[in-house]
């Protein structure tokens, strides 16, 4: 095993150590789990309707950046602050491979906890496997919300000791406020480019999700976020000084 | 143990040439210039003095306001294979609480990309003595046997150069002298160490170089004597117990050398410009008075005095 992957594992390890998974995924899962059941038992909701709008409610604006901030911004920020870090950055590990491994475990960690839960949640209330393309595009908004937040998450934990707060206020209240008011704001909104995700998917199985961002914008917004937030946290993470 | 490959003429393992950091307004350490090459270096000085500031600039965790910081003959910054020749003990706990002792050391060995890291993390805990508590989680740990793990997962790899900040924290007598052996037996194995401590014994009895830091600034370096003769124009004390010792301080202040005498009770504490003339006079006069001596001792032989010496000095 590579010491790149040795140390992914690791990390991984460590945000899901101990009975950490067992909660957060029953956190997430409970809320998308126990409404689909009562909606399966109710004659007059439409499983797919009912499962797009639980997702655009409270999985986009809510359980996604919250599970993959809080994962993203402990995976490397938590081991700055208390030291422990130096056990990584001690090692002849570019900085660059410690970061991208922290990432990374950061971004697995979130998407075993939310997948799962989501595709849960999809099941009890189609009462069978659904629509397909309603799961394929909540899967994939996801997965590029998952990659972009953790990005960052990442960059936040590397300037600030409070980053879960800054990136909560950033989702909470920027792309739920101030969005909302000035639509023009979702080019740096994360939840419009997942959002945009979404509708692409959906809309090549023929149904029509009105987004602020085109499917093209989202991805390239997408992409260019998360990239430039890595880049910057890279660069960060070589000249700053460890405690 | 090996060292990478250096420029031509063996360059020192570690080379800090005008090294200067500070924070904001702050100067931490002020253009220090030293190197070190295969032995035990000790690293002294107050809480404060810069000794944590300059070990991290070494490891390559801090980066120089000024000046630059060389191993083996080349930056660490940015060419992060020069660790596979150091191990570090850095300060602080810095450990994962819910690892094994077995597991953090073997977790060292792999991130070093060692071939066996399993046969390599049971020899590293078996020098430390952690045999016993291998499977022992690290949150259950004292303070000493936390270090000694630290210890451990350091020279997992055999580094050609060992880093140890504060390594004895917490080690009780027996551990601290099972620890300077060890050490020792590094040093004298080739590889170069350089331990910090504010305590003076420990490093006395560790290492044959020291170097002096002082408010972020070299007070002096060398060997534990060269650093004594800076003291040679220095009044030294001595300490004599004697059953009449107001008469013979009495004596003793008349001596041209001496600087001062204070009486305690049965004991007298004398300043004297020349120890040998001193120890010269002391038999005679306490001869011709009729004194007899119980006790006839220098105090500042250790460190310790030297060291004290060069903080007030500044």
């Amino acid at each position: 095993m590579s010491k790149s992957m040795r140390l992914l594992r690791f990390s991984l390890g460590q945000l899901l150590a101990g009975r950490r998974l067992v909660i957060v995924a029953l956190l997430v899962a409970l809320p998308l789990v126990v409404p689909a059941v009562f909606a399966a038992g109710a004659d007059d909701i439409d499983p797919a309707t009912f499962t797009l709008d639980l997702f655009r409610q409270l999985v986009l604006p809510v359980l996604l950046p919250v599970v993959a901030l809080t994962f993203s911004t402990s995976s490397l920020g938590s081991e700055l602050r208390d030291g422990t870090v130096t056990n990584l950055l001690l090692k002849p590990i570019p900085r660059p491979a410690v970061l991208g491994a922290k990432y990374l475990a950061a971004v697995v960690a979130s998407l075993v906890v939310l997948l799962p839960a989501e595709a849960a949640g999809h099941v009890v209330a189609a009462g069978g496997l659904g629509s397909t393309d309603l799961l394929a595009g909540m899967l994939l908004a996801t997965v590029v919300g998952t990659l972009a937040y953790a990005a960052l998450g990442m960059l936040l934990s590397l300037f600030m000791a409070r980053a879960l707060l800054v990136g909560l206020a950033y989702a909470l209240l920027w792309e739920g406020a101030v969005v909302s008011a000035a639509p023009s704001a979702s080019s740096l909104s994360i939840r419009g480019y997942t959002e945009g995700v979404l509708a692409a998917v959906l809309r090549g199985g023929g149904v029509d999700l009105t987004t602020r961002l085109g499917p093209v914008s989202a991805t390239v917004l997408a992409t260019v976020v998360t990239l430039a937030a890595l880049v910057l946290a890279v660069r960060r993470l070589e000249r700053m000084d460890i405690p | 143990m090996s060292a990478p490959e250096g420029r031509s003429g063996s360059p020192p393992v570690v080379e800090l040439q005008r090294f200067s950091k500070w924070y904001g307004d702050v100067v931490a350490v002020a253009d220090l210039s030293f190197e070190l090459r295969p032995g035990v270096t000790g690293l002294l000085g107050p809480n404060g003095a810069g000794k944590t500031t300059t070990l991290k600039a070494i490891c390559g965790l801090l980066h120089p306001s000024q000046g630059e910081v060389l191993l083996f003959g080349r930056p660490i910054r940015n060419d992060p294979m020069l660790y596979r020749a150091i191990g570090v003990v850095p300060d602080g706990d810095r450990l994962y609480p819910r690892l094994t002792v077995r597991s953090y050391v073997r977790l060292h060995a792999e991130l070093q990309g060692l071939a066996d890291a399993g046969a390599a993390a049971e020899r590293a805990i078996a020098e430390v003595d952690m045999q016993p508590l291998a499977d022992r989680r690290l949150k259950g740990l004292s303070k000493g046997e936390r270090q000694r793990t630290k210890v451990a997962g350091a020279i997992v790899h055999q580094p050609a150069l060992l880093v140890l900040d504060e390594p004895m924290t917490g080690m009780d007598p027996g551990q601290r002298a099972r620890f300077i052996e060890l050490v020792r037996l590094i040093g004298s194995a080739g590889v170069t160490a350089l331990v910090s401590s504010h305590i003076l014994a420990e490093v006395e009895r560790l290492a044959s170089q020291i170097l002096v830091l002082v408010s972020g600034r070299l007070a002096a370096s060398g060997d534990y004597h060269a650093i004594r003769d800076l003291m040679a124009d220095q009044p030294r004390t001595v300490m004599v117990k004697a059953d009449d010792a107001r008469l013979l301080a009495a004596g003793l202040i008349a001596l041209p050398s001496t600087v001062a005498v204070e009486v305690d009770g049965d004991a007298l504490r004398a300043r004297t410009r020349s120890v040998d003339s001193f120890a010269t006079a002391l038999p005679r006069l306490a001869r011709d008075q009729g004194a007899t001596l119980r006790e006839v001792r220098t105090t500042d032989e250790s460190l310790e005095q030297v060291f004290r010496y060069l903080v007030g000095r500044r």
